[in-house]
C-alpha cells in the first residue's frame, strides 16, 4: 500500500468505526468500546509507519465546481501535518485505552465511544486537510464531536449548558474564520496552503491584516483565546477523558496546528495582536486556576494558560520582516509554539487522565478540598501526576522545561513586555500546580469518598505510565536520538535555542520562577479542607474569583440586556412590519378585492346577460373611438 | 353591379333593417325578461333569425349572393345547436324537475 492509502486509511477508519457504532452498536457498550478501542490502536499505528515511512505527499481531489469556483478535498501530509497526526493518533489511543476503565459503568459507553470515534475522524481530517475549505468542514465537525462529548451527562443541566456554551461561542469564532478564509480565497485566487505558499515564496500573495486576524479568529474560539475563553472551563463538564483527549492535548491544540499552517499569511499588525492576545490569556487563566476547587477546572485553566503561551509564541517569533520590496516570514514562533503544543499534549493529557484516575478512586468527588492523602493510596497515579506536574512547571529536563525555554528565550529576543507577563505566568504556573498537587495528595484524607480511595486497573493506569515516560523524555530523548527531527522534519530546525549568554539568563530566569512559584505554594499551602488563601488573603481571594467571573458576567449581560432586547425590537418589526404590514396587508388586499369581485357574481342567468350587454356596449363603443 | 332580379324592391333597405333590429330587440328582453328556460331559448333563436334576415336584406340589396350563403350556414349550424341545446334543457329538466331560471342557480350556493 503506498503512503497515501495509508493516509486515506487514516482518516476513513475513524469514520467506518463511528458508523458501525451508530447503526448496529448502540445497545452493545462493551462491544463498542473494544472497536472503538481497536481503531484508534490502528490509527495510531498507522501514524507511526507514516512517521517511520518519512515520505512528504500531497493529493487532492476536485469535490465542487461553481463556475470558476471549486472546492477540493485533499491531503497534505507534510512536517507539521506528520507530528500533529503522531500526537493525535498516539495520544488519541492512550485515551481510548484509559476510557475503557473509566466508562467501564457508564450506561450509555455506545454513545461515548462512538462520539471519540467521530472526534478522531474530524481531528485528522484537520490535521491532513490541504486546503482551508477543508479545514473549515472539519473544524465544525469537531466542534460537533465536542459538542457531543461534552454533553455526555446530558441528564445534568449544567453538562447540556456547557455543551451549548462551547458550541456558540466556537460559532463566533468560526464567523469570523469563514469570512476569512473567503476574503483569502477572493484576495489570492486559493487557499490551498501548498498554491499560498508558493504565491508567498514568489512574493504574489496579497497581505492584509484583516485576513490574517479573522483567520485567527477561528482559533481564537477553538484554542480559547481571550475574549474567546469563557467555554473551556465549563467543558470540564464532560467525561474527563473528553477533557484530557478535546480539551487539553489535541482540538484546542488545532488552532496553533491552523495557524501554522497559515503563517504565510501573516503580517507584523496581526501578528502584534496575536502575541498580546495570547499573552493576556496565559496571565488571566493562571490568575484564575489560584482559585479554582475542582481539579478539572484548575487543569482547565492551566490549559488555557499552556495554550496562551503557544498563541503568543506565534505571535512572537513569525515575525516578517520587511527587506524593501521583499518581504520574509521567520518563523521560529511556529516551531516553539508547536514544540510547546507536542510536550503539552503530552503532560497535559497525563494530567488529565491523572485526574480521571482520581476522580475514579475517589468516587466522582471532584473538589479537590474533599481528598487529600491519597499519595498513598493512589501511588501509581501519584508518581505518574507528579511527573506531570514537574513538566509544566519546567523542571529542568522534563519535557516542559525545554519547550517553555524556548518560548520564553523567543520573548526575551522580541519583546521585554511580554517577557515579564509570560515569566510571571510560569511562576503563577508553578504556584497553582503545586497547590493543586499538594492538596490533592498530600496530608490527611478529608471526605469518606477520599478515605475510600483505591488504585485505578492497570488499563487505566498504563496509559498513565507511558504519557509519564514522554513527559519526562518527550524533548531530551528525542533531541537525543535524534527522533525530533525525523518526527517533525524541518519544524524541529525552527525552534529557536538559546546560545551563550542568553542560554544562561533564560536557564536562571527559568528556574528562578519554577522555584519561586513552586516553593511559596509548599509552604503557603497546606493540605486542608479550607483554602488557605481564602482564609487569610480574603480581598485577593475574591479578587480572583471576581476576574474569573467576570467575563461570565459580562457575557450574560450582554446577552440578558442587549441582545435580548435588540432581539424583541428586531421580533416587534418583525410582527408589525414584515408580517404584519406587507404579508398580511397583501393578503388582505387581495381579499378585499376578491370581496367586491364576488357581487358580481348572483347566480342568476339574466343578470349576467346584463352584464353581457354591458361589455358589449362598453366594447362597440370602445371600438367606436368614443373613448 | 349586376342586379339579381329584374324587378325592384318594393320596400327599401331602412324597412328591412328595422324589422330585423325589432326582432332582435324582442328576443333579446325576452332572454333578459322570461324565467323559462325553453323561452329564453326561443327568443334566443328569434335574435339569431333576426340577424339572418337583415343578412339576407344586405344581399339582395348589394346584388351579391355572399349575405345568402351566410345564412345557409348559419341555418346549418343553428339546426345541429338547437339539437344540442334542446337536448341539454330536456336533461337538464330530468335531473332538476324544473327549468325555470331563477330555480338554477346551484354554481352561486
Amino acid at each position: 500500500m503506498s503512503m497515501l492509502q495509508h493516509a486515506i486509511l487514516i482518516l476513513l477508519l475513524p469514520l467506518a468505526s463511528a458508523v458501525v457504532i451508530a447503526l448496529f452498536l448502540r445497545k452493545q457498550g462493551a462491544l463498542a468500546s473494544w472497536l472503538s478501542t481497536a481503531t484508534a490502536a490502528v490509527l495510531a499505528a498507522i501514524s507511526i509507519i507514516l512517521l517511520v515511512h518519512g515520505e512528504r505527499f500531497e493529493s487532492s481531489v476536485e469535490w465542487l465546481r461553481f463556475g470558476p469556483f471549486s472546492v477540493s478535498l485533499g491531503i497534505k501530509y507534510d512536517d507539521l501535518a506528520a507530528l500533529m497526526l503522531f500526537i493525535v493518533g498516539f495520544v488519541g489511543f492512550l485515551i481510548h485505552l484509559f476510557s475503557l476503565g473509566y466508562m467501564h459503568d457508564d450506561k450509555a459507553r455506545a454513545r461515548f465511544f462512538g462520539g471519540l470515534s467521530i472526534f478522531m475522524f474530524s481531528m485528522i481530517g484537520i490535521v491532513l486537510a490541504d486546503n482551508l475549505f477543508m479545514i473549515f468542514i472539519f473544524w465544525e465537525l469537531v466542534g460537533f464531536s465536542s459538542w457531543l462529548l461534552i454533553n455526555h451527562y446530558h441528564e445534568k443541566q449544567s453538562a447540556a449548558d456547557a455543551s451549548k456554551k462551547a458550541f456558540i461561542v466556537n460559532r463566533v469564532g468560526d464567523f469570523g474564520f469563514l469570512l476569512g478564509i473567503i476574503w483569502c480565497y477572493w484576495a489570492n485566487g486559493t487557499v490551498n496552503f501548498s498554491e499560498l505558499n508558493q504565491l508567498g515564496a514568489a512574493h504574489g500573495l496579497v497581505f492584509s491584516t484583516a485576513i490574517a486576524l479573522l483567520l485567527f479568529c477561528g482559533a481564537m474560539g477553538k484554542s480559547a483565546q481571550m475574549p474567546l475563553q469563557v467555554w473551556l472551563p465549563d467543558a470540564m463538564e464532560g467525561p474527563t477523558p473528553v477533557s484530557a483527549l478535546i480539551h487539553a492535548a489535541t482540538m484546542v491544540a488545532a488552532g496553533i496546528f491552523m495557524l501554522g499552517r497559515i503563517n504565510v499569511l501573516m503580517v507584523p499588525q496581526a501578528l502584534e495582536v496575536i502575541m498580546w492576545i495570547g499573552t493576556v490569556t496565559a496571565v488571566y487563566a493562571a490568575l484564575c486556576a489560584i482559585v479554582q476547587r475542582d481539579i478539572k477546572k484548575v487543569l482547565a485553566y492551566s490549559t488555557l494558560s499552556q495554550l496562551g503561551y503557544m498563541v503568543a509564541a506565534f505571535g512572537l517569533g513569525s515575525i516578517a520582516l520587511e527587506h524593501g520590496e521583499h518581504k520574509m516570514v521567520i518563523a521560529a514562533g511556529v516551531g516553539a509554539a508547536m514544540f510547546h503544543l507536542t510536550t503539552h499534549a503530552f503532560f497535559k493529557a497525563l494530567m488529565f487522565l491523572g485526574s480521571g484516575s482520581v476522580i475514579h478512586g475517589c468516587h466522582h468527588e471532584q473538589d479537590i478540598f474533599k481528598m487529600g492523602g491519597l499519595m498513598k493510596k493512589m501511588p501509581v497515579t501519584f508518581a505518574t501526576f507528579t511527573i506531570g506536574v514537574l513538566a509544566i512547571i519546567g523542571f529542568p529536563w522534563l519535557a516542559g522545561f525545554f519547550s517553555k525555554d524556548a518560548i520564553l528565550y523567543l520573548a526575551m529576543e522580541k519583546n521585554t513586555a511580554v517577557f515579564g507577563i509570560l515569566a510571571f505566568t510560569a511562576v503563577l504556573t508553578s504556584f497553582y500546580m503545586v497547590r493543586l498537587w499538594k492538596i490533592t495528595f498530600l496530608g490527611e484524607a478529608r471526605s469518606d469518598a477520599a478515605k475510600h480511595a483505591h488504585e485505578s486497573g492497570l488499563v487505566m493506569t498504563l496509559p498513565l505510565i507511558i504519557l509519564a515516560v514522554l513527559s519526562v523524555f518527550g524533548a531530551t530523548g528525542w533531541f537525543g536520538l535524534g527522533l525530533y527531527p525525523k518526527l517533525a522534519g524541518s519544524i524541529a530546525d525552527l525552534i529557536p535555542e538559546a546560545h551563550g549568554s542568553a542560554h544562561t539568563t533564560i536557564l536562571l530566569v527559568s528556574l528562578a520562577v519554577m522555584t519561586i512559584g513552586a516553593g511559596s505554594a509548599l509552604f503557603f499551602y497546606k493540605s486542608a479542607a479550607t483554602d488557605t488563601l481564602e482564609e487569610k488573603f480574603r480581598f485577593g481571594f475574591s479578587a480572583l474569583t471576581g476576574l474569573k467571573e467576570s467575563f461570565d458576567k459580562l457575557y450574560n449581560y450582554y446577552v440578558a440586556k442587549v441582545q435580548q432586547r435588540f432581539a424583541m425590537v428586531l421580533n416587534f418589526l418583525e410582527q408589525i412590519v414584515l408580517a404584519g404590514a406587507i404579508i398580511r396587508g397583501l393578503a388582505g388586499f387581495a381579499g378585499l378585492v376578491g370581496y367586491g369581485a364576488r357581487a358580481f357574481y348572483t347566480g342568476s342567468l339574466q343578470a349576467y346577460a346584463y352584464w353581457f350587454l354591458l361589455g358589449a356596449a362598453l366594447l362597440w363603443a370602445y371600438a367606436a373611438g368614443i373613448f | 353591379m349586376i342586379p339579381l332580379l329584374a324587378t325592384a324592391p318594393v320596400y327599401g333597405l331602412p324597412s328591412y333593417l328595422f324589422v330585423s333590429a325589432l326582432l332582435f330587440a324582442i328576443g333579446f328582453f325576452g332572454v333578459l325578461l322570461r324565467k323559462n328556460t325553453l323561452v329564453i331559448y326561443m327568443c334566443l333563436e328569434l335574435m339569431l333569425l333576426a340577424s339572418t334576415l337583415a343578412l339576407v336584406a344586405f344581399s339582395r340589396f348589394n346584388g351579391t349572393l355572399d349575405g345568402n350563403v351566410f345564412v345557409f350556414f348559419i341555418l346549418t349550424i343553428a339546426a345541429a345547436e338547437v339539437a344540442v341545446g334542446l337536448a341539454i334543457i330536456v336533461a337538464l329538466f330530468r335531473h332538476r324537475h324544473t327549468v325555470q331560471v331563477e330555480e338554477l342557480n346551484q354554481l352561486k350556493h
